[in-house]
């Protein structure tokens, strides 16, 4: 086979996969650039005409979704932050603990991250309840306690692991503090998985959907995906309207995804996450 | 003393995971059992109540219905993610140009906020503006009554799970990637077709991965399909057609306030999914036995 047509057979099918993924993708913001109310098209159409930009003010003006940014923006700043320093110091004293005792932590952290989140729903509910701390953004941020996810305390211990062992035997011997060898010597040698987390860390709250309808009620604290959900019940067949909500609030997540992709998407090894 | 001021500064770094799992996760797990016997509204003080519970579960046809729904949904989207991870992954394993943008794209519908992800696929799944049925039209081939029957909107929660298996694909792209290469070079000098290297090589080194991959899918599975069945379909159409058990826990905790009965079928839920994974490793064992020998 000449190297030409090898080259097609390994791009065609990759092709052909990713056209099929980022179709949806592309059909929602066209879909949000239909005029309302137009009879639906004889054909799929790959452009709406005429093209109407005037569903995005609409959807601004029906929700208060500039409030609503604002208050997810809020719970992304204190969520995020809490994240990488929770996950990562948690990660850093598991890497520093003794073999059995690091090992039950991964095994009890693997636990935590089979739990599905709908089986603590409800009584995590009557807890924050008791707390008083419902219809405020706390159970919101409360996750980042333990990393938002137990997984990404995984890739901080893996990663800190990785690390040559001498270096830490030599910063010990200099008699550093542990929290002074997190800080000054171990983070900035995982910065990429930092970003990565801190960037997953963003999305999962951003996102974040179950959380904020079962204890948010009041509509001014209300994160993005309520202010969304409340514009698809206003009129659930003005589809373009909310598809540009739904465009709005996707659009910061792409975003952070392709700013990190090339940590552990890219084609080289070694770099990333993922790599040796 | 060092050692003393080492550990001190290990505990504090510790601290706010471990008192994070235990508020969020270990006690939470243990007050949805204790929940379960009781009857609670969140205003009047808990009453207990047994298993009654329980045998009421037993009898509400609604959470059969759920229950049934929520094991089809495990029974096929299960396999269909698992092996639409795993075909990406070898799509996708090698270096070439471009190939971080393929496993981008593939990766995008899985960081789509859930609500929204939900709104896109009500358009796309619009019988008559969707771009879905006009697609379909327009090559001839029939176009599903996505949301009136039965069967083609139970699909339809199914086909939105797919194209959300990002992560899965990450986590076999990885394991593909790890299979040393020489192994690859042995089975080819052997003389083996591409079908033999993938159930001599490929398929069995990744085995283990893919088993605790399922594992994790089936639990995800029940809870994959709450955002689906709140916006695109309501539950039904028919009625119940896609009441999962989530959105019947959800329902009757927070919208009917019966706590306690919420919780029993949580406990359903959670030993369901128990069983199931049982069931998968036993599975998995049985299969590496057989390939051992």
């Amino acid at each position: 086979m000449s190297t030409a047509s090898r080259t097609a057979w390994r791009h065609l099918p990759a092709l052909l996969v990713a056209v099929g993924f980022v179709a949806p993708l592309v059909f929602m913001v066209t879909g949000s650039l239909r005029q309302a109310g137009l009879p639906p098209p004889r054909s799929p159409e790959l452009l709406p005409s005429p093209v109407a930009f005037g569903n995005y003010p609409r959807a601004f003006e029906l929700v208060d979704i500039p409030r609503y940014t604002l208050n997810s923006l809020v719970v992304v700043a204190a969520a995020v932050p809490l994240t990488v320093l929770c996950a990562s110091w948690a990660g850093f004293a598991m890497s520093r603990l003794p073999r059995r005792s690091a090992g039950a932590l991964v095994a009890v952290s693997l636990v935590a991250l089979m739990v599905p989140l709908t089986a603590l729903l409800v009584s995590r509910f009557a807890m924050f309840r008791i707390l008083r701390l419902t219809d405020t953004w706390w159970p919101l941020i409360a996750p980042s306690l333990m990393g938002t996810s137990p997984f990404y305390v995984l890739l901080f211990y893996w990663s800190f692991r990785r690390l040559p062992a001498e270096l830490f035997e030599a910063c010990r011997l200099e008699g550093m503090r542990p929290l002074a060898v997190w800080r000054r010597v171990a983070m900035p040698l995982v910065r990429p998985v930092a970003v990565a987390v801190a960037v997953f860390a963003f999305v999962d709250t951003w996102s974040n959907f179950l959380d904020p309808l079962v204890y948010l009620f009041d509509e001014r604290k209300f994160t993005v995906p309520l202010g969304l959900r409340a514009l698809s019940t206003l009129d659930p067949n003005n589809y373009p309207l909310f598809l540009a909500g739904a465009v709005t609030a996707t659009a910061p997540v792409i975003g952070a995804l392709l700013y990190v992709q090339r940590f552990f998407l890219q084609e080289f090894r070694g770099s990333g996450w993922l790599g040796r | 003393m060092i050692r003393d001021r080492e550990r001190r500064d290990l505990a504090v770094m510790l601290a706010p995971y471990l008192v994070g799992l235990a508020a969020l996760v270990v006690v939470p797990g243990a007050v949805t059992f204790a929940l379960s016997l009781f009857d609670y509204d969140l205003i009047r003080p808990a009453t207990f109540a047994g298993l009654d519970n329980f045998r009421e579960l037993a009898r509400d046809a609604v959470f059969r219905t759920s229950l049934r729904n929520s094991l089809h949904f495990v029974l096929f989207a299960v396999p269909v993610r698992l092996a639409g991870a795993v075909t990406l992954a070898l799509l996708l394993h090698r270096r070439f140009r471009g190939v971080g943008a393929y496993r981008t794209a593939a990766y995008l519908p899985t960081v789509v906020p859930d609500v929204a992800y939900a709104l896109l696929w009500l358009w796309l799944f619009n019988p008559l503006y969707g771009p879905l049925n006009l697609t379909l039209g327009a090559l001839g081939l029939p176009q599903p009554p996505w949301f009136t029957g039965l069967g083609a909107t139970q699909a339809a929660v199914i086909i939105m799970s797919v194209f959300q298996l990002g992560e899965g694909f990450l986590v076999a792209l990885a394991t593909r990637q790890e299979i040393p290469g020489e192994l690859y070079e042995l089975i080819s000098v052997e003389g083996a077709g591409p079908w033999a290297t993938f159930r001599r090589i490929t398929l069995p080194l990744m085995a283990p991965t893919l088993a605790l991959l399922a594992a994790r899918d089936v639990i995800f599975s029940f809870q994959a399909t709450f955002v689906p069945a709140l916006i695109v379909t309501g539950g039904g159409p028919p009625p119940y057609a896609t009441t999962y058990l989530p959105l019947f826990i959800y329902t009757n905790g927070f919208q009917y306030l019966r706590y306690g009965y919420a919780a029993a079928a949580t406990v359903c839920m959670i030993l369901v999914t128990a069983y199931i994974v049982l069931l998968q490793y036993r599975m998995v064992r049985r299969w590496r036995e057989s390939f051992v020998v």
